[in-house]
């Protein structure tokens, strides 16, 4: 079949840029590509409570903040990279299994394993130890944090924080061999 | 075309042979296309009939041929080797070595020293001394790279895992722009390198200056810098070891900012700070949220760092 | 003083010979005569004679100073001989029944002189009362006892209890409560431990965990000062127990993994004002080294070697911390003591030796100037440090008698050191280890296994000892009645990564990944007999977990550990038969102590409490064994069938 030069230019260019911008997003040497829907405003995130809200009980919307880099795995990789280049790994441990800093991999989460509630404690540092990174890290990099750890499998979901608050969740059997947990 | 010349002998004797490959690919062409319009406008001599005969002078045209192409080719190679292997390594042992490590998208340089206290680091400009062979040890931080500074050494890839070795040496004094040349990345147009070839006085007073601590102090510029940069950022005497972003020690003597992209002048170091992702989308760098005061403040100290 | 000391002595005649003291007659008030029938009554069926050498009055001491005990050729009355010629500077000489200080005594023996229990009853000891301070996290320190009153402190927040002993239930008499700072609690590396408190002069002086140094009065246990001596909010923290001598008291800090600064300092007794300071990197006048220092080797001569050893800048992040034990000649008058691993802990990010860290300092104990050096692991790659405690011998070697010291460093080699100027005598590996390939006693520098470098981003399987070490801080006991040295350690392996850090201040300095395991023969722990002058393991005990436990040596040829995962264990000194095991509550990283209590009895104490460092065995994947307990602490004291003041007369009040 006779295919028109215009046509066969046209189909060519076309594949020249899909295939360019299938390579810049399979590289793993770009920076992610923020959120479509951008981060979570910074007086949305400041209204999620640390402890129950006085005179007020049931749900707090705020807590159902969702990680805008949930699931990214672009993020994850690079969260794992501000893991250790932060020092994090030094107080929680390289597998996040903690040490001096707590266990990170487990269900227990002192001051709330929701994912607004682990940026929280990133960005304003907790007592007993806990550094406060909001001056030094953009919200893009706390988030990015924030889903490496729920990559390890502990925190809560964001949906699930009424449950979440309340209990209402399946305690976990520790191996005799894995370490005991230190609040 | 600068960047056919060349200073340095690591790469003037690759500049000669690219030079002579290309004129005698030149000559071949123009020797061949000869011959092919010789053979294509020839006026033929009448037919003779059907009758095969054998034709003198065809084949002498083609071992004179073979032979001339044999002797240039093998001179070539010959010649293409001697030079590989003659700029594989420097002439004398290098007074100096420098360890590279090339990350997305900057240059972390540390000068390495006898005595381990004279050891330092500085990030995407080196100093070099005129006439002195400089070793460098490449080393990557995250994906692969390429170590190039067109004037004064070829190509060198910068491969994480394993370290490669390249060496420098400028006949002249002046300034040498290099450049990453493998692809890593979305800002690898603007990872360049800046080299500097300085007499021996002058490199040694730039050694001492590099050497030198600044001294500690309690502005506020220097406040900003602890709270919002130190985490990636080392000043030495100030804040050591911030190994994420470049070494930040005696910024003011470098010539460029952000990996050759801009000058460094006060003017683009404030709105380089403010936002890097407007200058180099996909840096590293984040955008820092820093009030006008903050920023102010902790450009000004940064411009005393000399 | 004199009281007490006739007491004690009275009462160990009577508990030892209970039927033919009643018989003896009343003891004359003159101390020599109580001495040498003392002597006779403990070594009169013994055929040897026995020569004592003392200076001043009888061991109680009217007057503060210490009291110089040297023991030679003296062979025991039960068992052997001493094994080794080993012999041992007593001093301060507290009253046997009491225990004033982590280590006893100026050399750090651990080593009592009671025998009530020995070889032959040590299998009837049972829990005779026990205590509980509500605190989990790991316990590390010794239990003293002053006066009839025992003084026990806590980890974080590092609570001060005293016990009255002398009334039914042992109850708290007071407690003090120093509020340290919070933040401190997650800056401490290894457990927010103590590891003990000091007595001198009526007062208790220990570290806290914030970078304080208090001082309790041990009647009322109101503080009487309290002196700053970092910062804890960049990351240092202090957990070691002071060490008295005279009227000063030496503390150091804790951080080297944080990126510290090391330093050890002497502060007065009397109004805790700091005397002096020497940090453990930097110019000759910070560390304190002057036209004394002599050290034995090249390496260690030169000017400001604490900063020429760095690249530009790196020293002052460059630890070296100060975070165990101090012993003391009082002859010499120097103190000894180690430093900790360089930082980071990514060695390709700080060529050169890192003087001085993971280095056995010698100080003037009075002016602190450094009298000789010596470096254990000259760069150190593996954070081995260069802390554990060197206990002061005077051994037979190659002939001659000298004055020495011994130190089972983390990095697996046992050294006998010349203390007087620091020439390494012997060194030899008392656990598995593969870093090095040997030792050069010419150069005093160990042989590194090009093999064992680690380097960013590569991942180095089977290097043996792990950060770890082959023996931690816990303390080894020696007895002068055996000659030997005894000391808990490790049987350890690990697989590392380094990876490149930045000092962020307040985060850790680190950059180890680490995975550990057990080295070849599968278990974690070994507690050992180390004959001290030939450099060889006389016997050992080898435990299926870590043993972190420090040890107690005693006259009656007993000696006591613990195990991690709660076994708490007497052994024959010479020979290593486990002759009675106890498990506790927890798991055990203290130190154990003895005393007499005011029925003149003889109590073992040790803290049960697991935590600190032995912890780290969740990455020890390759050892399933269930049974690894959970934290919390008790304390327990135990005596011969369980029998107490207490269970004598314990009535219901009620």
């Amino acid at each position: 079949m006779k295919i028109s030069l215009q046509t066969r230019f046209a189909v060519g260019i076309t594949l020249g840029l899909l295939f360019t911008d299938a390579c810049s997003r399979s590289e793993g040497g770009s920076a992610t590509t923020p959120p479509a829907r951008g981060f979570p405003a910074v007086n949305a995130i400041a209204a999620a409570p640390l402890g129950q809200v006085a005179g007020a009980s049931g749900n707090v919307a705020a807590l159902s903040i969702a990680n805008p880099f949930e699931g990214n795995p672009q993020a994850i990789e690079q969260g794992k990279q501000l893991y250790i280049k932060m020092n994090c790994a030094g107080c929680h441990a390289y597998n996040g299994k903690g040490n001096m800093g707590p266990d990170l991999t487990d269900t227990y989460w002192r001051y709330g394993g929701l994912p607004v509630e682990i940026y929280k404690s990133i960005e304003e540092g907790r007592p007993q130890g806990m550094p406060s990174w909001g001056a030094a890290l953009p919200p893009e990099d706390i988030w990015k944090l924030v889903a490496y750890i729920e990559s390890f499998g502990g925190s809560v979901s964001a949906k699930d924080y009424e449950h979440a608050r309340q209990g209402d969740q399946p305690g976990e059997q520790i191996a005799p061999e894995v370490l005991e947990q230190r609040p | 075309m600068a960047y056919h010349q060349t200073f340095g002998p690591a790469v003037d004797r690759i500049t000669s042979l690219g030079w002579g490959l290309a004129i005698v690919s030149m000559l071949v062409v123009a020797i061949i296309s000869l011959l092919l319009l010789v053979g294509i406008f020839r006026k033929r001599g009448h037919s003779q009939g059907l009758a095969v005969r054998s034709d003198a002078g065809g084949v002498s045209w083609i071992y004179v041929g073979t032979g001339i192409s044999t002797v240039v080719l093998v001179g070539c190679m010959l010649w293409t080797m001697v030079v590989t292997a003659a700029v594989s390594r420097p002439p004398k042992t290098p007074a100096l070595t420098i360890e590279v490590t090339a990350s997305q998208f900057w240059w972390s340089v540390r000068y390495e020293s006898a005595t381990t206290a004279r050891s330092f680091i500085t990030a995407n400009e080196i100093h070099i001394p005129v006439g002195e062979p400089v070793r460098v040890e490449l080393k990557s931080a995250d994906v692969i790279h390429s170590f190039w500074i067109p004037q004064l050494a070829g190509k060198m890839d910068v491969i994480p895992g394993q370290t490669n070795m390249s060496w420098l040496e400028a006949d002249k004094a002046g300034h040498y722009r290099g450049q990453c040349a493998a692809f890593c990345g979305a800002q690898h147009a603007h990872m360049a390198l800046l080299v500097v070839a300085d007499s021996a006085s002058a490199f040694a007073a730039w050694q001492e200056s590099q050497l030198s601590e600044m001294s500690l102090g309690n502005g506020e510029g220097q406040k900003v810098f602890q709270t919002h940069c130190a985490v990636c950022h080392t000043i030495r005497g100030v804040s050591p070891e911030g190994i994420r972003g470049p070494d930040l020690s005696h910024l003011k003597t470098r010539g460029t900012l952000a990996a050759g992209l801009l000058m460094n002048t006060p003017a683009n170091l404030a709105a380089w700070i403010a936002n890097p992702q407007s200058f180099k989308p996909g840096t590293r760098m984040p955008a820092q949220i820093l009030s006008g005061a903050e920023l102010t403040a902790v450009t000004s100290y940064l411009n005393t760092l000399d | 003083m004199n009281g007490p000391c006739r007491a004690t002595t009275r009462a160990q005649m009577k508990s030892r010979l209970a039927v033919e003291v009643d018989q003896i007659e009343p003891l004359s008030r003159n101390a020599g005569d109580e001495f040498w029938a003392l002597s006779k009554l403990q070594f009169g069926r013994s055929p040897v004679l026995l020569t004592w050498l003392m200076v001043g009055i009888c061991s109680c001491g009217k007057s503060q100073k210490p009291v110089v005990m040297e023991l030679t050729a003296h062979a025991a009355t039960t068992g052997g001989a001493n094994l080794t010629g080993a012999t041992f500077n007593f001093a301060p000489g507290d009253p046997a029944g009491e225990w004033h200080s982590q280590a006893r005594d100026y050399a750090n023996t651990r080593y009592s002189t009671l025998d009530q229990i020995d070889t032959g009853n040590v299998s009837k000891l049972r829990v005779a009362w026990t205590f509980s301070d509500g605190m989990e996290a790991g316990h590390e320190a010794a239990p003293l006892v002053v006066n009839n009153t025992m003084y026990v402190v806590t980890p974080f927040p590092d609570v001060l209890y005293a016990l009255d002993l002398t009334k039914t239930g042992e109850p708290i008499k007071w407690t003090f409560k120093p509020n340290p700072s919070p933040m401190a609690k997650g800056k401490a590396c290894c457990d927010s431990v103590n590891r003990g408190v000091a007595y001198v002069e009526g007062k208790l002086i220990y570290n806290l965990l914030d970078d304080h140094t208090v001082a309790v009065d041990a009647k009322t246990g109101n503080e009487i000062w309290r002196t700053k001596m970092g910062n804890v909010e960049t990351g240092e923290t202090m957990t070691m127990a002071p060490f008295v001598v005279g009227n000063k008291v030496y503390v150091g800090n804790s951080g080297g993994e944080m990126g510290a600064w090391g330093w050890i300092a002497a502060l007065d007794v009397a109004s805790g004002k700091e005397l002096w300071r020497a940090y453990s990197t930097g110019s000759d006048q910070q560390v304190r080294i002057g036209s004394d220092f002599k050290p034995f080797y090249e390496q260690f001569k030169g000017k400001d070697l604490g900063v020429s050893t760095w690249p530009a800048g790196m020293w002052r992040h460059g630890a070296g911390t100060v975070w165990t034990w101090v012993s003391y000649d009082p002859q010499l008058n120097l103190i000894y003591y180690g430093t900790s691993n360089p930082s980071p802990r990514v060695p390709d990010q700080r060529p050169g030796d890192n003087l001085w860290t993971s280095t056995i300092f010698a100080r003037d104990a009075t002016t602190g100037m450094a009298r000789w050096a010596y470096q254990t692991t000259p760069h150190d790659r593996w954070d081995y440090d260069g802390v554990n405690e060197n206990i002061l011998l005077d051994l037979p070697i190659d002939g001659t008698m000298r004055k020495a010291l011994v130190h089972f460093d983390r990095n697996a080699y046992a050294y006998t050191i010349d203390r007087t100027s620091g020439e390494v005598l012997r060194a030899a590996p008392f656990a598995y280890q593969n870093w090095s390939s040997g030792f050069d006693m010419k150069s005093g520098r160990p042989i590194v296994n090009p093999d064992k470098e680690p380097h960013p981003d590569v991942k180095l399987l089977n290097v043996c000892p792990p950060d770890l070490g082959g023996k931690d801080w816990e303390p080894a006991a020696a007895s002068p009645r055996t000659g030997l040295v005894y000391a808990s350690i490790f049987n350890l392996c690990m697989d590392l990564t380094d990876n490149k850090v930045g000092y962020i201040p307040s985060t850790p300095y680190d950059g180890m990944n680490i995975r550990r395991f057990p080295a070849p023969g599968g278990n974690l722990g070994e507690f050992m007999a180390w004959n001290p002058a030939t450099g060889k393991k006389v016997w050992s005990v080898k435990e299926t977990y870590m043993t972190m436990s420090g040890v107690l040596a005693t006259a009656g040829d007993v000696v006591f550990y613990g195990t991690a995962d709660g076994w708490f264990r007497g052994v024959d000194a010479r020979s290593g038969k486990v002759l009675w095991s106890q498990k506790l509550g927890s798991g055990i990283i203290g130190q154990p102590t003895t005393f007499l209590g005011p029925d003149h009895r003889q109590y073992i104490a040790i803290s049960s409490g697991i935590g600190g460092a032995a912890t780290i065995r969740a990455d020890i994947d390759a050892v399933k064994p269930a049974g690894f307990p959970a934290g919390g602490n008790t304390l327990y004291v135990f005596s011969i069938g369980g029998d107490s003041m207490t269970a004598d007369s314990n009535q219901s009040t009620r």
